[in-house]
C-alpha cells in the first residue's frame, strides 16, 4: 500500500455514511458466513466421537455382555492368592474388527467362603495397573502408591474408591450353573479419578 | 471496547494494519472482475479447514488409507461433506486459478513492474497442481492409484534424473506404505507451507503495486472496504455454495481399494488433466516420445507463459497481443482436447464397461466394509479378493466365456465379439448354455419342458458341426445332440408334460429340482418378507415324488427322471466311472458340490462321459480357491448385494450387431 492512500474518514462524505453502514453490515454478515459455515461443519466432524451413537449391548440373553475366560474355576488357588488373567474379546476399533484379542486384564481371587471375586486391574486413581504385592500381601499401584486389600478395599487415601469389582458367572457350556467350572466375566472399564464407579 | 482496541493498537499497531488491509484504494470503483484472487484465497482457506479435519481421521498406509477414508466418508458425522468440500474445492481452485491467469494475461497485469508477482503466481500455480496430484493418491483407491502411477512413470522419463526422482517420490522402487507417508507429508505439510509463504509474498507484492486497474473512469475511486470486499465475499459465497452443492449431490468418489493385481481399465486423471492425457494419446506425439509429450511440451508452455513479461518488454503492444493470442489458443486447445477425451470415453463401450465395473467394485467394497465383520486387519483389498460376487464374474470371463455366456455377456458385462473379414464387428453366438439363470426355476423348467431349445447353443460349436458332417458321411459318431437324444425324446413330449392334469406336477418337479441345487438366494428374504426365490416345502415333497417315483398323470404316468438318473434325490457323491448309471448324475444337480465336481471332471462317466465337449479344469488352470469363488458366485453363496450388477445383454446378443462402437474387442474374452 502506498503512502497516499487516504484514511477512511477523508473520502467518506456524510451523504454516503448511511449507505456505507448498510454495506458494511451486509459485508460483515457475508464474510462471517464464509468462515462460519465451513468452521461449523469442521466442528461437527471433529465432535464425531461424542456425537456417535453408542451401540447398546445386546440384551435378552443371560450371558449377553459376559466374556468367557481361559481360566476355569478349579484353577483359582484355594489359599486366596490372586491370579491375573487376560481378558480376550472382539475389539471394534473404528473401521477394523479384531477377533479375539486382549482387551484388558483382571485379578481373580477366591475368598474364604469359596466365592471368587474379580477386579479390573486398572487403578481407579489415574489408570495405571494395580499389581499384587507379595511382601505386603495386598494390591498396590506403583504409579502413585495406591494400595488395596485383597478384597479390593482401598487402604490409603490415594485412590478415590475401592478397586472396581466385576460381575462373574460360573457356567457349563455357556449355560449359567452354580457349580459350573467355566468363568464368565462382564468386563468393563470405569472412569478414573472419581469416587463413583462409572462405566466408560 | 475502544479502550481495549487502543491498548492493543498501542502494543501491536493493529489499527494501522487493518487500515492498510481494508482501505486499499480501488480506482475506477469496485468491480466483479477483481474478485478472482480473493476467491482463490478463500478456497485455500476452505482446504485448510477441511484438510485439518481430514488429517484428524486419515491414516496413511496401504492397509489403512482406503479404510480410514471409507470411515470418514461413510461412517463419521458430516464426513461425506468435509471430504466432499475438500474434493470439490480442490477442483474449484484449479478452475479459479485458470480464470485468474487468463485475466492477468488479458488485463496485462503481468507487465512491468509486476513481473515478479506474475512469476510468484506461477509458482503458486505449480504448488496447487502439486497439491491436487498428491491428494489424488491419498485415498489409495483404484482410481487414484492407477492415475498417479501414470504421473510417477512420467516423472521417470525426466532426462538424467528420472528414475531417482521417481524412487524419491514413491519412497521406494514401487508403491507402498512409504509412498503414502511421503505423499501425505508433501500434501499436508511441505506444499501448504510453501503455498502460504508464496501467497504472502504474492499478496505483499500485489499490495505494493496496487490493483491493475481495468478502466479508471468506470466509477469514482473507492476503498477496498466495504465495496470491493462485499463483491469478493459474495463471489466467495457463490463458490462455497457450488462446492457444497456438488459435495452434497454428487459426492466425492471413493473407488475400490487399490489392488496392484487388479487392472483398472477405467483409469483416467482428474478431469483438469484430461487434456494432457488426450494429448499423450496422439500417436504422432507418442512417436516423438513420452519425454516430448509429457515433459517438453508442458515445459515449453510454462516457459512461454513465464516469458510473457519479457515478450511485452521487447515487443511492446504487439507482444501483449501475442501473449493474449497464446493464452486463448492454449485455452482453446485445452477445451478441445478435454472435450475429445470426454466424448471418446463416453462412446467407447470398453471404457464404459470398465467404469461400470469400477462402480460395482466400489459399491461392493463399501457394502462389505460396512458389514458385520467390518474390515479385516489385512485391509479392505482382501474383502474384494475373497468375495465371490466380485471374483466370480472375472473368473467366468477368463475361463468360461469363450463358450458360455452370462445373461448374454462375458460375465463382466461385455459382449463377445469378433471382427469379420469385412471389418464389421459381430457378436459371437455362444457354443454352450447361457449360465445367467443357472439352476434357477426357469433353468430347471426349460430343461424339463424343452431340452432341445435349452441346449440349442451347442449347435453353434464346431464339434457339433463336424459331428453332423461326419454323421451325414455315414460315420458312426457319438456326440451331444440337443435334438436327438433320449432326453430330447422325453422332453419332446411337452403336450403330456404341460397338459392341464400335469400342471401342478410340473410346478412341483421344478420346485424340487430348484431346491436340490440349494442356492444361497433361496434362503435370502427381501425387505417385504419372503423373496420370490424362497422355497415352497409342500411343493418340493410333491416334486420329489414326481421326479423319483413317476407320479405324473396321463401319457407319462409311471415314468420318472430317476428311471435314468438313478441318483436323483440323493446327496451328491463322486461315483467311480465303472459304477455310473450311464446318465448324467442329477444328485443335488446345480449345487456347489455338483458344480465343483462337474467343472473338474465334465468327462467323467457320472457327467457327460464320452460325449463330453467341455474341457476339464484342473487345479493348475483353476485353483481350488478360484473354483470355490466361481462356484459360490454361481450358486449365490455370498453376502447379498444391492450394488447394480452387470447389465443383462441377452437382447443385444441375439441381434447380430454390426455396431462397432458397442462392442469391445474379441480378445477381451479368453
Amino acid at each position: 500500500m502506498t503512502e497516499e492512500t487516504p484514511a477512511p474518514e477523508d473520502d467518506a462524505p456524510a451523504s454516503e455514511t448511511r449507505r456505507n453502514v448498510l454495506l458494511e453490515g451486509i459485508t460483515a454478515v457475508v464474510s462471517f458466513l464464509l468462515i462460519a459455515v465451513p468452521s461449523t461443519l469442521a466442528g461437527v466432524f471433529f465432535m464425531d466421537p461424542i456425537l456417535r451413537k453408542r451401540k447398546t449391548a445386546g440384551g435378552g440373553d443371560d450371558m449377553a455382555g459376559f466374556i468367557k475366560l481361559d481360566l476355569t474355576a478349579d484353577a483359582v488357588p484355594d489359599d486366596g492368592a490372586p491370579v491375573a488373567v487376560t481378558v480376550k474379546s472382539d475389539l471394534v476399533d473404528a473401521w477394523n474388527r479384531f477377533r479375539d484379542v486382549p482387551v484388558g486384564s483382571i485379578w481373580l481371587r477366591k475368598s474364604e467362603d469359596g466365592t471368587i471375586k474379580v477386579f479390573n486391574s486398572i487403578c481407579p486413581h489415574l489408570g495405571c495397573s494395580v499389581n499384587y504385592r507379595r511382601s505386603e500381601n495386598d494390591f498396590y499401584c506403583p504409579c502413585h502408591t495406591s494400595s488395596f486389600s485383597l478384597d479390593g478395599e482401598k487402604t490409603n487415601e490415594v485412590p478415590p474408591r475401592d478397586m472396581d469389582s466385576l460381575e462373574l458367572r460360573t457356567a457349563t457350556d455357556g449355560i449359567p450353573s452354580e457349580d459350573g467350572l467355566e468363568l464368565w466375566v462382564k468386563f468393563l472399564n470405569f472412569k478414573g479419578a472419581t469416587t463413583e464407579k462409572i462405566p466408560v | 471496547m475502544n479502550a481495549l482496541i487502543s491498548w492493543l493498537d498501542d502494543r501491536t499497531g493493529i489499527k494501522g494494519l487493518m487500515n492498510e488491509a481494508l482501505y486499499e484504494r480501488v480506482p475506477g470503483g469496485a468491480r466483479w472482475r477483481y474478485v478472482w484472487g480473493s476467491t482463490l484465497v478463500f478456497t485455500f482457506t476452505l482446504q485448510v479447514i477441511t484438510g485439518f479435519m481430514l488429517w484428524s481421521a486419515y491414516s496413511p498406509s496401504t492397509r489403512t488409507a482406503w479404510e480410514s477414508v471409507y470411515y470418514i466418508q461413510h461412517e463419521m458425522t458430516m464426513g461425506f461433506l468435509i471430504r466432499g468440500i475438500h474434493h470439490f474445492a480442490a477442483q474449484a481452485m484449479v478452475v479459479l486459478m485458470a480464470i485468474h491467469l487468463v485475466q492477468v494475461v488479458i488485463d496485462g497485469a503481468y507487465k512491468a513492474p509486476r513481473e515478479v508477482n506474475f512469476w510468484l503466481g506461477m509458482v503458486l500455480m505449480m504448488i496447487v497442481l502439486g497439491l491436487s496430484l498428491t491428494g489424488y493418491l491419498l485415498p489409495w483407491d483404484q482410481k487414484g492409484y492407477y492415475a498417479t502411477q501414470v504421473t510417477t512413470n512420467i516423472m521417470s522419463v525426466t532426462p538424467g534424473v528420472g528414475s531417482e526422482v521417481q524412487v524419491l517420490a514413491q519412497g521406494g522402487s514401487q508403491y507402498g506404505h512409504m509412498t503414502l507417508t511421503r505423499f501425505f507429508a508433501m500434501h499436508a505439510g511441505v506444499l501448504p507451507a510453501l503455498l502460504v509463504a508464496f501467497l504472502v509474498l504474492h499478496i505483499y507484492v500485489f499490495r505494493r503495486h496496487g490493483l491493475t486497474v481495468h478502466d479508471e473512469n468506470h466509477a469514482p475511486t473507492t476503498n477496498f472496504w466495504p465495496d470491493q470486499v462485499l463483491k469478493d465475499a459474495v463471489a466467495c459465497l457463490i463458490v462455497l455454495a457450488v462446492v457444497m452443492l456438488l459435495a452434497i449431490f454428487k459426492g466425492a468418489e471413493l473407488s475400490a481399494p487399490a489392488d496392484p493385481a487388479v487392472k483398472f481399465d477405467a483409469a483416467r486423471p482428474e478431469w483438469y488433466f484430461l487434456f494432457l492425457f488426450r494429448f499423450l494419446r496422439f500417436h504422432a506425439v507418442e512417436a516423438i516420445g513420452l519425454q516430448f509429450g509429457a515433459i517438453v511440451v508442458p515445459g515449453l508452455i510454462m516457459g512461454v507463459i513465464a516469458l510473457m513479461p519479457l515478450t511485452h518488454k521487447f515487443l511492446g503492444d504487439f507482444g501483449h497481443t501475442l501473449n493474449k493470442a497464446f493464452i486463448w489458443l492454449l485455452g482453446g486447445c485445452i477445451v478441445v482436447l478435454t472435450a475429445m477425451a470426454m466424448i471418446e470415453d463416453s462412446n467407447e463401450a470398453a471404457h464404459q464397461a470398465a467404469l461400470a465395473e469400477a462402480h460395482r467394485d466400489a459399491g461392493r467394497a463399501r457394502e462389505l466394509a460396512s458389514g458385520p465383520d467390518k474390515i479385516p486387519v489385512d485391509g479392505a483389498v482382501e474383502l474384494l479378493r475373497r468375495d465371490p460376487f466380485t471374483q466370480g464374474p472375472r473368473l467366468f470371463a477368463k475361463h468360461c466365456s469363450s463358450c458360455h455366456r452370462y445373461n448374454g455377456h462375458d460375465g463382466r458385462g461385455s459382449l463377445i465379439t469378433e471382427k469379420t473379414e469385412a471389418g464389421d464387428v459381430q457378436v459371437l453366438p455362444p457354443t454352450a448354455a447361457d449360465l445367467g439363470n443357472f439352476a434357477s426355476r426357469d433353468w430347471m423348467r426349460s430343461i424339463v419342458v424343452d431340452y432341445p431349445a435349452h441346449f440349442a447353443s451347442w449347435k453353434n460349436a464346431n464339434w457339433y458341426k463336424d459331428a453332423v458332417k461326419a454323421e451325414e458321411a455315414g460315420e458312426d459318431v457319438l456326440y451331444l445332440d440337443p435334438d436327438n437324444s433320449e432326453m430330447s425324446d422325453w422332453s419332446g413330449l411337452p403336450e403330456a408334460i404341460t397338459a392341464p392334469e400335469n400342471e401342478e406336477n410340473l410346478k412341483a418337479i421344478v420346485e424340487f429340482l430348484y431346491a436340490e441345487a440349494g442356492h444361497g438366494f433361496q434362503s435370502a428374504s427381501s425387505e417385504n418378507g419372503a423373496s420370490k426365490e424362497a422355497l415352497d416345502a409342500a411343493l418340493i415333497e410333491k416334486g420329489r415324488a414326481v421326479a423319483t417315483e413317476g407320479a405324473w398323470a396321463g401319457d407319462i404316468e409311471g415314468t420318472s427322471c430317476a428311471d435314468c438318473h438313478t441318483s436323483l434325490g440323493d446327496d451328491f457323491a463322486v461315483t467311480p466311472d465303472d459304477e455310473a448309471d450311464g446318465y448324467p448324475t442329477l444328485a443335488k444337480y446345480g449345487s456347489a458340490a455338483w458344480l465343483k465336481d462337474f467343472i473338474r471332471h465334465p468327462g467323467a462317466a457320472r457327467h457327460y462321459g464320452d460325449k463330453n465337449q467341455m474341457p476339464a479344469y484342473s487345479p493348475s488352470q483353476l485353483t481350488d480357491t478360484e473354483l470355490d469363488l466361481l462356484v459360490r458366485w454361481m450358486t449365490a453363496d455370498y453376502l447379498p448385494s444391492d450394488v447394480a450388477d452387470y447389465p443383462d445383454r441377452r437382447q443385444q446378443e441375439s441381434t447380430v450387431s454390426t455396431d462397432a462402437g458397442n462392442s469391445p474387442p474379441a480378445e477381451d474374452a479368453n
